[in-house]
């Protein structure tokens, strides 16, 4: 049994890369990806796990960054909002966010992207109240969600017709 | 000003913005993506204590710790640096630092600060300070605060009073007393600020051997700010050097100078730079409110409901804000008629110092309040007299045709038909519809309201408007700097003073500067944020009051025909051609009818900055301009105490739908739809965006957000489980009709938009409850508007 | 905000972590979802010396149904799996139900059915849902595993009966019956509420009359679930008028309440709540028990 530990090292996977890592217990995932990964697309807003801004997906699945430390993430497969964007160019959901202007200082826009993402996966055809439902968990000072909402039904409308190429 | 060089093609499109390429794949740069290198991390240490003697602090064991490197006391603060200059300077002179020196005088008071490795290790050193205190009789209730006996902030000052003082316009008490009645009514309004989901933050570097600072932040005055920091750090501005990043949302919260200062001492004891980032606890406890406050409005009118007089008594709770007291105030006399004609007007200001959070410039700076009294006063007085609200408001608009009028505190309307305004919500809302609908559901025990609220908007504020409270001029006008250069290979970048906070700067000036140049807007660009440095700018310069449209314009649109004319002359020397004959177009200057006798702006760019034999004689190298503009509309207090404190305006008439659960209390926004005029529309996606995303403002101050204190001064809402603002499942879609009346005194006759329905939203929302609770006879006086007010007003006998 | 420092562990099995949970002093955080406890470390509102991750723990994360119909659920369970999953839904309903109200699809991903009734917020719906439906939580400690039911698990304020060296590894539903409601009030979807309640109401097969079993409990109202045990005595009992029992019966359930006076709502409007949502719920409820949907 190994004794509970103030450093950790810990091998997990982000945006397909394997990370290796020895880090203290008390760094948050967040703080992990932005500062030691440079990753900073993923946004801290709160950390008391409300605002949404920290989001990202851990196997598969949205998460807080702020609200999970990174020695819990050994072994795990993390994704970002880098990881969400392809090689060149923006993704079908990243289009339909700038073509709507769902976006105005873009700091929520990462968490957002990341809960629009898990979202089509497992409903590609959202009425406004369940794109609304789905993002309540993702606050924005700005936009006042309308441009988010018609951005996440035209994303939606993409996939569904185009089986999501890029440009 | 002449038409532009190029055809006006980009200025008024939808354009795709330019910045949200970048935002939407995570590739900003906010204050905390950047980094010095070495720099350690500072946290701060807060008062406990709304009000308290600091005894003693002991932070040896602080400095002590492995990885602190600094710790900053009040004590050496002093020492170190200057007070902090104010940016209103009132009466009551007094010294205030970035750390509180002998007493703390609200919860969340920075007292001591820390630079270690990292935040973690900075934390727990805060930890191992100690700090004896005295604790002292908060205050909380600004009518409290400003009676004699008060427990006093200051007791130097001998009042918590910063400003009191009678403005009165007009034979308002003749008014009054021929009126045919006089609605009076008393309304406060809470603390509440429009928290932008970055917070605040700051880098500071220093170096020793120029004895220079550097800063990073996300701080939306940077003009005001170096000058602060200068003074307080001894240094001259010229060895201060300032840059704003990407601005996570700003809406005026984003201006603390005593922070950088903290950043600045801490680097300069431990030879590092030193990175700040509040957090989310610090910004709801200490960054800023919107001051809650009292007014007593007496409304005087005719039979028909013709106004004559408006007499307010308004006591503004500032907090412990030093730096920008009674601000609330005068943007509240500047706009206090609403868009109606009122001949006489009196209004009395009371701005109060109180043992919490300081005030500051939240979205709208007090018209939200000052809306919410007047749009609430004309709903009741409608009621009172039978009429419908929409009417009574048409019956006192000022006219189109009566503009540009001024109104009794001398504000100047610009431009604007506030009827056509109302008339076109009321028609798109289907107001008549919606009434028959709610007859029908009253029968059906359904409780709908429909609210109606109308605002004026301003653009720019006119600091000479703060003479009203010294009797002095300091500062005055609205100005922005900034600067067009053409590169050697004829791309084009600009800068302005005026740091983005998500308002889509890059974009327009871009298509501002597009237009001017005849170029197409990708190839201009226009630099992030701010640079001392490299951008130019005034004290004035900064991202605040919707001035953009009154000074950036003017200041980019100025700098850009300067490049242009420059263009022309040295085509005109290269073609022997006058320059009249000449126009720009699709990156050439071209003779005009002759398309094929051109000259590109890579070849005019190559001899302005390689070839330079082959410039025209007295014509100087390179192809760049400064510009600044100062909206002319500005103009000193005159001597009847007028002045223009705001410059030009939009307005909107808001209408929303909404339905009470009798039983719960709970209130659901069914519809909102906003008329919107801000004159020449340069971005329509821009607009648009600020026109919801301001409105959502104004529907969370109505419904849900909330500062509170107890008695003592603790603070209970310092997360965002307790401060509760709106997520997208509590608010409907904001409907946007527009109107467009240019206004004739900017560059491209555009208005502001930025604080929009921040300002009528309150008013709209609350309009629409009572109106929903008509049957139970409720006047709305105070927000927010919660689930348990709402069943409290229900029970019997509460009316 | 950073916690204090902290060792981290993340035992592979129930017996390693029981012996670090022994040997650390009782100054000890077990860490589920995280989605509570992670803020107070955040906030240093706790500051454990030592931080159990029990997530690398097999065999806690499970939804087996019973042979008597009820269903055994692992305490490491997460709110979104409680929501979706087909044997919850089907038979016990109220539990899916009150998993769906919790914060927002990240929450849900992470929180845990045994974190949320070990955290004992008095405002949460599923430890209300838990007690309502007479749930069995089973804790393991160094002396073994042993059982305790609901209603006795819930001691205070954030307070339960689980002691510093155990861990609740499972919990038991009982088979639950069609009628079920759910109500709650919050100021926004996903919150904490700022009152609730569940009810399970019974009735003989073709009565349309007066209901033969029934268990109310509200939260946001008390301490902790408040069983509103006059309340159901009156939907069960004999004489006085069915229909107007179940207003009576709200009635019986708003004085059974203590509820706290917070920024959010004062006791007296927690109270009123109660008598509302008592009533919404025992209405949802007889219209199941109808074979309808509520509306």
């Amino acid at each position: 049994m190994i004794a509970p530990a103030e450093r950790l090292s810990i091998r997990l996977t982000v945006n397909g890369r394997v990370i290796e890592r020895e880090i203290a217990a008390r760094r948050s995932l967040a703080d992990f990806l932005r500062e030691d990964l440079g990753l900073t697309g993923t946004h801290v807003g709160c950390e008391h796990g409300v605002c949404g801004a920290c989001t990202v997906l851990v196997d598969g699945e949205s998460a807080r960054s702020c609200l999970l430390f990174a020695v819990q993430l050994d072994g795990a497969t993390v994704t970002t909002i880098e990881g969400l964007t392809p090689p060149e160019g923006l993704s079908p959901i990243q289009q339909a966010f700038c073509a709507a202007h769902a976006m105005q200082c873009g700091f929520c826009t990462p968490g957002m992207i990341v809960a629009t993402t898990e979202l089509l996966r497992t409903n590609p055809a959202p009425s406004p109240g369940e794109i609304r439902e789905a993002l309540g968990g993702n606050l924005c000072m700005c936009t006042g969600y309308v441009n988010i909402v018609r951005a996440v039904a035209q994303a939606a409308a993409a996939l569904r017709g185009g089986a999501g190429e890029s440009s | 000003m002449t038409e532009p060089a190029g055809a006006a093609r980009w200025v008024g499109t939808a354009l795709p913005l330019k910045e949200d390429v970048r935002l939407v794949a995570g590739r900003g740069r906010f204050i905390d993506d950047i980094g010095q290198s070495g720099q350690l991390h500072a946290a701060i240490l807060r008062s406990p204590h709304a009000h308290a003697r600091i005894v003693s602090i002991d932070a040896r064991p602080a400095a002590a710790l492995p990885g602190v490197a600094a710790v900053l006391t009040g004590a050496e603060v002093r020492r170190l640096s200057g007070p902090i200059r104010p940016l209103i300077p009132t009466t009551a002179v007094v010294s205030d630092y970035c750390l509180a020196v002998d007493r703390a005088r609200y919860v969340g008071e920075p007292v001591a600060a820390v630079a270690a490795v990292d935040r973690g290790a900075a934390e727990d050193a805060l930890e191992l300070i100690r700090v004896e205190y005295d604790p002292l009789p908060a205050v909380v209730d600004p009518e409290e605060a400003l009676q004699p006996g008060a427990p006093l902030l200051y007791p130097e000052l001998g009042t918590n009073v910063v400003w009191h003082d009678t403005l009165t316009y007009g034979d308002v008490d003749g008014a009054m007393a021929r009126a045919h009645g006089v609605l009076r009514e008393r309304f406060t309004i809470q603390r509440y600020a429009s928290t932008p989901l970055e917070t605040f933050g700051a880098i500071a570097a220093y170096d020793p051997g120029l004895d220079a600072f550097e800063f990073w932040t996300n701080d939306q005055r940077p003009g005001l700010t170096i000058s602060i920091l200068s003074a307080s750090l001894g240094v001259p501005q010229s060895r201060i050097r300032l840059s704003c990043p990407d601005i996570g949302g700003g809406f005026g919260n984003k201006r603390r100078p005593a922070y950088l200062l903290i950043c600045a001492l801490l680097a300069r004891a431990a030879g590092r730079p030193v990175k700040w980032i509040e957090d989310r606890i610090e910004n709801l406890t200490a960054l800023m409110h919107a001051c809650n406050g009292v007014m007593d409005v007496e409304l005087a009118y005719q039979a028909d409901g013709t106004l004559l007089a408006l007499s307010v008594r308004d006591v503004a709770d500032e907090g412990k804000n030093l730096v920008t007291p009674s601000q609330h105030n005068l943007i509240k006399l500047g706009n206090i008629a609403n868009g109606y004609r009122i001949p006489a007007i009196r209004y009395e200001a009371w701005s109060v110092l109180t043992t919490k959070c300081p005030s500051g410039a939240n979205r709208g700076i007090g018209k939200p309040f000052m809306c919410f009294a007047i749009e609430r006063a004309m709903a009741l007085l409608a009621r009172r007299l039978g009429l419908d609200p929409a009417e009574l408001r048409l019956r006192n608009y000022v006219t189109a045709d009566e503009m540009p009028y001024t109104t009794p505190p001398g504000a100047q309307y610009d431009s604007g038909d506030y009827p056509a305004t109302l008339r076109r919500a009321l028609e798109c809302f289907d107001y008549a519809g919606w009434r028959a609908e709610q007859a029908r559901a009253r029968r059906g025990g359904r409780l709908l309201g429909i609210g109606i609220a109308t605002s004026i908007e301003p653009a720019g504020t006119n600091l000479a408007s703060y003479e009203l409270l010294t009797g002095r001029r300091t500062v005055s006008g609205s100005a922005e700097a900034a600067m067009v250069r053409m590169e050697p290979d004829g791309h084009v970048r600009v800068a302005v003073g005026d740091p983005s906070s998500g308002q889509g700067y890059e974009t327009v000036i871009a298509q501002i500067v597009a237009d001017e140049l005849g170029l197409t807007p990708g190839a201009v660009t226009v630099a992030r944020g701010f640079d001392s440095a490299t951008t130019p700018w005034l004290y004035l310069s900064g991202n605040y009051s919707n001035k953009f449209s009154v000074t950036d314009v003017g200041a980019i649109v100025g700098a850009a025909r300067q490049v242009a004319n420059k263009l022309r002359r040295l085509a005109a020397h290269r073609l022997e051609i006058d320059p009249g004959d000449l126009e720009l177009r699709d990156g050439a200057v071209v003779v005009r009818g002759v398309p094929d006798r051109r000259v590109t702006f890579a070849e005019l760019a190559r001899t302005a900055y390689a070839d330079v034999l082959g410039l025209p004689p007295g014509e100087e190298p390179g192809l760049e301009s400064r510009h600044a503009h100062q909206n002319p509309l500005a103009a000193p207090v005159d001597a009847n105490r007028r002045v223009r404190s705001q410059l030009v305006f939009s307005n909107a008439a808001h209408c929303c739908l909404v339905e009470v659960h009798p039983r719960t209390g709970v209130v659901t926004l069914l519809k909102y739809l906003v008329a919107h005029d801000c004159g020449r529309e340069m971005n329509p996606l821009i607009v648009e965006g600020m026109v919801h995303g301001s409105t959502v403002h104004g529907i969370g101050a109505a419904l849900l957000e909330e500062f509170r204190y107890d008695q003592q001064g603790q603070f209970l809402t310092s997360t965002f489980l307790d401060y509760l603002k709106p997520t997208a499942t509590e608010v409907p879609t904001i409907e946007v009709e527009r109107l467009e009346h240019p206004s004739p005194f900017t560059p491209l006759g555009a208005k502001g938009v930025g604080e929009g329905g921040a300002i009528p939203g309150p008013a709209a929302v609350a309009n629409a409850v009572e109106d929903a609770l008509a049957a139970f006879g409720v006047t709305i006086r105070s927000l927010p508007i919660t689930p348990e007010r709402v069943w409290r007003w229900m029970r019997p006998g509460a009316a | 905000m950073k916690p204090a420092p902290f060792r981290y562990a993340r035992p592979k099995n129930l017996a390693d972590a029981v012996e670090i949970l022994a040997s650390a002093d009782h100054d000890v955080k077990i860490l589920a979802g995280g989605q509570s406890l992670v803020p107070m470390l955040n906030l240093r509102l706790v500051r454990p010396a030592v931080l159990i991750d029990l997530n690398g723990v097999p065999g806690l994360d499970h939804i087996t149904p019973g042979a008597d119909g009820g269903l055994s659920i692992g305490a490491l369970t997460r709110h979104a799996a409680l929501a979706d999953s087909a044997p919850v839904i089907e038979r016990a309903p109220l539990v899916a139900e009150a998993a769906r109200h919790i914060g927002h699809p990240a929450i849900r991903h992470r929180g845990t059915l045994g974190g949320s009734l070990a955290h004992a917020d008095p405002a949460a719906e599923l430890p209300a849902a838990l007690v309502a439906l007479g749930a069995e939580l089973v804790l393991h400690g160094p002396r073994g595993a042993r059982t305790i039911q609901a209603p006795e698990f819930f001691r205070g304020l954030m307070t339960t009966a689980l002691p510093p060296d155990e861990i609740l590894i499972e919990i038991r539903v009982p088979p639950q019956g069609p009628g079920w409601g759910f109500a709650e009030v919050v100021r926004r979807a996903g919150d904490f509420a700022l009152a609730g309640v569940v009810a399970l109401v019974g009735r003989p097969p073709g009565s349309s009359e007066r209901c033969d079993s029934a268990r109310l409990v509200g939260f946001g109202v008390g301490d902790r679930p408040v069983r509103f045990a006059a309340a159901e005595e009156i939907l069960t009992g004999q004489g006085g008028d069915p229909g107007a029992a179940v207003a009576r019966a709200a009635s019986a359930a708003a004085e059974a309440c203590d509820p706290p006076d917070d920024v959010h709502a004062s006791a007296e409007y927690r109270r009123h709540l109660a008598a509302v949502l008592t009533e919404e719920a025992v209405r949802q409820a007889l219209t199941r028990l109808d074979g309808a949907r509520p509306a």
